[in-house]
Formats: structure tokens, sequence, C-alpha cells
């Protein structure tokens, strides 16, 4: 077998390991992912709406909708390439075991990368359906479309969690991470309300992956498609993802191998 | 280098910032030799092994394990080797049959391959009934079996064991010394590290001591033992030292150990003649062992950063 197929093979395998773990615990695995956003739409979204007038033309459950797509693409991603990441390379001392067989530090990242698309992707379309079922996806096919899209922005989410991983020296200071990082990506990203009265805040959330993900599951779900702006996030996404994950590789690798 | 040597080090040196880890390593492994490192904590011996599959990069030397470099080739080297190293690292929630599968699609065995293999190990390892029980139910001695089962799965034609059988009781320790010197008499290539001296003496054909990242001895356990530390030795108490002196011949080496007052001398008998002289009777008299040789090739003090 030809050297990157043979990669992509270890890679595989390396998703096959995780799956298996995870699937042990599956019913623990999913409930945060699949009941926070279900309660964030109970609570905000439908105890909010009638309050609310509407924004674009939605009311705000139509308007959270795509939002909490979104949102189960950067904690999956960004939990398991940190937490997860970390207690399989340190307390697990996984990759120590994994590194003595033909399965090398570049299978382990891409294998990590794989593993957090598929499982984001997953993720993204139990939530779609729920909210399929909930009335609030007009367009059957974004069922479709929207976990993919979800898999994509997971992405450059798991680049940061890799990142953070490299960086922290306990596992504890994830908790930074989080509060200064990755909670404000969440709140402050267009999901929770439109940033158009915002031009301070609409600036600079261009420089986070999370916004443009929110903005392209926001036009397929509403089913606009302002095909500039569009093509505008899909490229802010593949760069994100390929510099993001060029350093995350790179800060990783030095952790693996000394 | 040639077509019988597995590995080939030349001057290999590895260096963390200030520290050298490994400061001019020379080793030649041949196929079908099991070949000991030893050395107290921090002399190298895991860096060494790391090294040998790119998990640690040398900043020094030349290296190369089945002709190939370790740092640009790792892949091809890892394909042949079976690693147990230090700790288990099994995945716990995952069934000891699970565990297994895992690497051995890892290193290449088809699904339908993988577990015939799997049971026939598990079998050699005396662990035929717990095929399906999870990972965190065994026992350590179990746990380590298993992962003599994982490094075997690919059938590897160099093991590396990285302290196999510290901490497990001796019939667990005598079954893995069985099986592998039956790897060993079945051509298999063993690079061992251990703290136990009677464990290298039983396995290896040749010994390595390794001290601050050097080599400070090599040879077959006898003949290292012949050559650094013949003879004998008698031990005493301390407070014995000053009635022992007086009586001690130059070509005798006297030495402390703990709270004990080592004498070595070349004939039993001169121990015996000791005895007398001084008035004394050993705690023990008993012909030099390896553990002797390791403690005089690196030291009988403990280094501040132990």
């Amino acid at each position: 077998m030809s050297e990157p197929l043979e990669s992509l093979r270890l890679a595989w395998h390396v998703v096959v390991r995780n799956w298996l773990v995870y699937r042990k615990d599956f019913v623990a695995n999913i409930s945060p992912t699949l009941a926070d956003p279900a309660l964030i739409m109970f609570s905000l979204g439908m105890g909010l709406s009638p309050f609310i007038g509407q924004i674009d033309g939605h009311s705000y459950a139509q308007f959270l909708a795509p939002g909490m797509i979104a949102t189960t693409a950067l904690f999956t991603a960004f939990f398991e390439s940190s937490y997860g990441f970390y207690v399989r390379m340190t307390f697990e001392s996984v990759f120590k075991a994994m590194l003595t067989t033909p399965i090398g530090v570049r299978e382990v990242i891409l294998g990590e990368f794989l593993w957090v698309f598929v499982r984001a992707g997953l993720m993204a379309l139990g939530v779609t359906l729920v909210l399929f079922l909930l009335g609030l996806l007009p367009n059957p096919w974004a069922v479709l479309i929207c976990p993919l899209i979800a898999g994509f922005l997971s992405l450059p989410c798991a680049a940061i969690g890799l990142l953070a991983t490299s960086w922290v020296r306990n596992i504890n200071q994830f908790q930074t991470v989080y509060s200064f990082l990755i909670a404000p990506t969440y709140f402050l990203s267009g999901v929770f309300f439109p940033l158009q009265g915002q031009p301070a805040l609409a600036v600079v959330v261009q420089f986070s992956p999370f916004y443009h993900g929110v903005r392209l599951i926001q036009c397929v779900v509403w089913g606009q498609f302002p095909v500039v702006e569009m093509l505008q996030h899909v490229a802010a996404l593949i760069g994100f993802t390929l510099v993001l994950g060029f350093f995350a590789f790179r800060r990783i690798d030095r952790k693996l191998t000394v | 280098m040639s077509a019988e040597s597995v590995i080939s080090a030349q001057g290999v040196a590895k260096r963390y910032g200030t520290f050298d880890a490994l400061v001019a390593l020379d080793l030649e492994v041949r196929r079908g030799e099991c070949v000991g490192l030893l050395g107290p904590n921090g002399a190298g011996k895991s860096t060494f092994i790391g090294c040998l599959y790119g998990v640690v990069l040398r900043t020094g030397g030349r290296l190369e394990v089945f002709g190939h470099d370790p740092v640009r080739e790792a892949r091809a080297i890892k394909r042949r080797i079976g690693v147990v190293p230090q700790e288990n690292a099994l995945d716990e929630g995952l069934t000891v049959l699970e565990n297994m599968q895992i690497y051995a699609r890892f290193g290449g065995l088809s699904r339908a391959a993988a577990d015939g293999r799997i049971v026939e190990l598990l079998g050699h390892m005396a662990l035929e009934t717990k095929r399906d029980a999870p990972i965190k139910t065994l026992s350590g001695g179990m746990k380590r079996r298993l992962t003599f089962v994982r490094a075997l799965l690919a059938d590897p034609e160099l093991l590396i064991l990285d302290e196999p059988t510290t901490g497990l009781d001796p019939s667990v320790r005598h079954l893995l010394w069985d099986k592998v010197t039956d790897l060993r008499d079945r051509g298999k290539t063993v690079l061992v590290t251990t703290h136990y001296m009677h464990e290298a003496e039983v396995l290896c054909d040749r010994i390595v001591v390794l001290n601050k990242g050097s080599v400070v001895g090599v040879g077959a356990p006898r003949e290292l033992i012949e050559r650094e530390a013949p003879g004998f030795v008698g031990i005493f108490p301390r407070h014995a030292e000053t009635a022992l002196r007086p009586h001690l011949q130059s070509a005798w080496e006297l030495f402390h150990q703990g709270h004990q007052c080592c004498v070595r001398a070349p004939r039993f008998d001169d121990l015996l003649d000791l005895q007398r002289a001084a008035g004394l009777v050993a705690l023990q008299l008993r012909p030099t062992n390896l553990e002797d040789v390791y403690l005089k090739l690196t030291g009988r003090e403990l280094e501040d950063n132990e």
C-alpha cells in the first residue's frame, strides 16, 4: 500500500479506536451535546419568542435554531481535542502505546481530526433532526447539509483545542481557555443576537472560525443564499483549518516526540 | 553494517536543553540475540529505546534498526518490532479482545487474521479465559501479560521490553521469562531493560551497563563478572571495618553498601581466613554476581537526582 493511503488507513483505525471507547459510555457522552441545545431552544427560544419581535423575518426560536447546530460542532470539537486528547495523552498514555505501532504522530493527529469531524457531524445530525421535528427547519434537505457544515466547522475548532492541549501545563488550565476564548466565541458570534447593530463586534468575529460556520448554517437553515458572502465564509473556514491545523500539528508533534 | 545486525548504534546522543540524556552510545545487536540494558534510573535506557522507533529524536550519532534510520523511516522499523513499554496503556473501558483487535488492526492484520492470532497469543499467556473481560477487572500481572500479547500481535522480529517485570509476582515473572526465552530460541531478537540483575542473568546473552548516558560495561553476564568483579564477597556489619582493615591484602577490595561493609577477595578461602584472623563471622559469604558488577560500574552512592 502506498504511504499516503497507509497513513489514511492507520488514521482511520485511530477513529475506530476512539469510537469503541466512546460507545461504552454513549448515553453519558451524548447527553450534554443534545440536552444543552434542547434546553436553550426551550428556555430562550420558546420562552422568549413571544416577547421578542421578528429578527429579519424570523421568530426568536427560528433565529436561534441554526446556532445550536454550529454550537454542537464548536463544543464537541473543543472538548474532544482539549480535555479528551489531553487525558488520552497524559493520564491514559494511549499515544505511548500507539506510537510503538506503525502509527506515527501524523496519523495520531490526522485521526484526531477525522474523529472530531465524524463525531461533530453525527452530533450535529442529532441536533438537526430535533430542530426538524420541532418544525424549525423549513427546508428538509438542510438536515443533510447542516451536519456536513458542522463537520467542517469542527476542524478549526479541534485545532484550537489541540493548540490549547499543547499549551496548558495541567488539565485545570483548560478552564481559562474556555472562559476567555471559547465562551466569548459562543456568546458573541451571532448565535444569540444579530450582529448588524454591533459594527465593532462584527469586525472582531471575522477572526473566529466559529462565526463563519454559524453564518453558513444560518444561510442554509433560513434558505437564504447570498453567494458571495457564503463563498467568503467557506474560504475563511478552509483558511482557518489549514493555518490552525498546521500550528496544532507542529505543537502536538513536539509534545509526542522529544 | 553486517547483514545480521538488527540494531546498529554509533555515538548516539540525545540532549535535552543542557542535559545530556545519552552521551555517545555504541551498540550492535545481532539477530537472535537477547541484549539487556542495565543502569540506574535516568541512565538513558528508555531514551535509547525511544530513539529506536522514532519517538525520541536523537541529537547526534548514527542509528539504524533493520537498516532504517528511525528519524526518517520509523514506520518501516515499527512494522517489524513489538514493544512492551513501561506503562501498559491498555484501554481500561474495553475488553481484552477489543483492546487486542484495535492493536491488531494498527499492526496491519486483517480482521479475519486478527481474532485467530489474538486467541492463540492469549493461550500462550494463560489469558484465554479473560477474552471478554474488561481490562479494569484484570490483575496487574494479567495486564502485563496482555501487554506482551499486544506487542506480539504482528509477529515482530525485534522485541523491545522496557522493564517488563517490574512490580510482578515471581510466578508471573517466571512465565514471562519462559516466553521471552522461547521467542529468542525461535530466532527473535530481544532488547530488554531491567533493574533485576537476576532477570538480566537469566535472559540475556549480553549485557550493556549504562551510566549517565554512556556505556560503562559490555559483555556476557559471566564474562562481565569475571572481568569487573571476580571472586567472592564477604558481607560484614559496618562496625566490623576497623577489625577487618589490618588483615586485608592489597588485591582485595573493601567497599560500603548501606550499613554493611563488604570485602571482595579472589578465593573463598581468603574470606574464611579473614573471618578467622579478624575474629568475626560474616553476615554472608557468596560468589560475586551481576549486582556487584552493576554497583561497581554505576557507583554505589545515590546521585542527587535520585
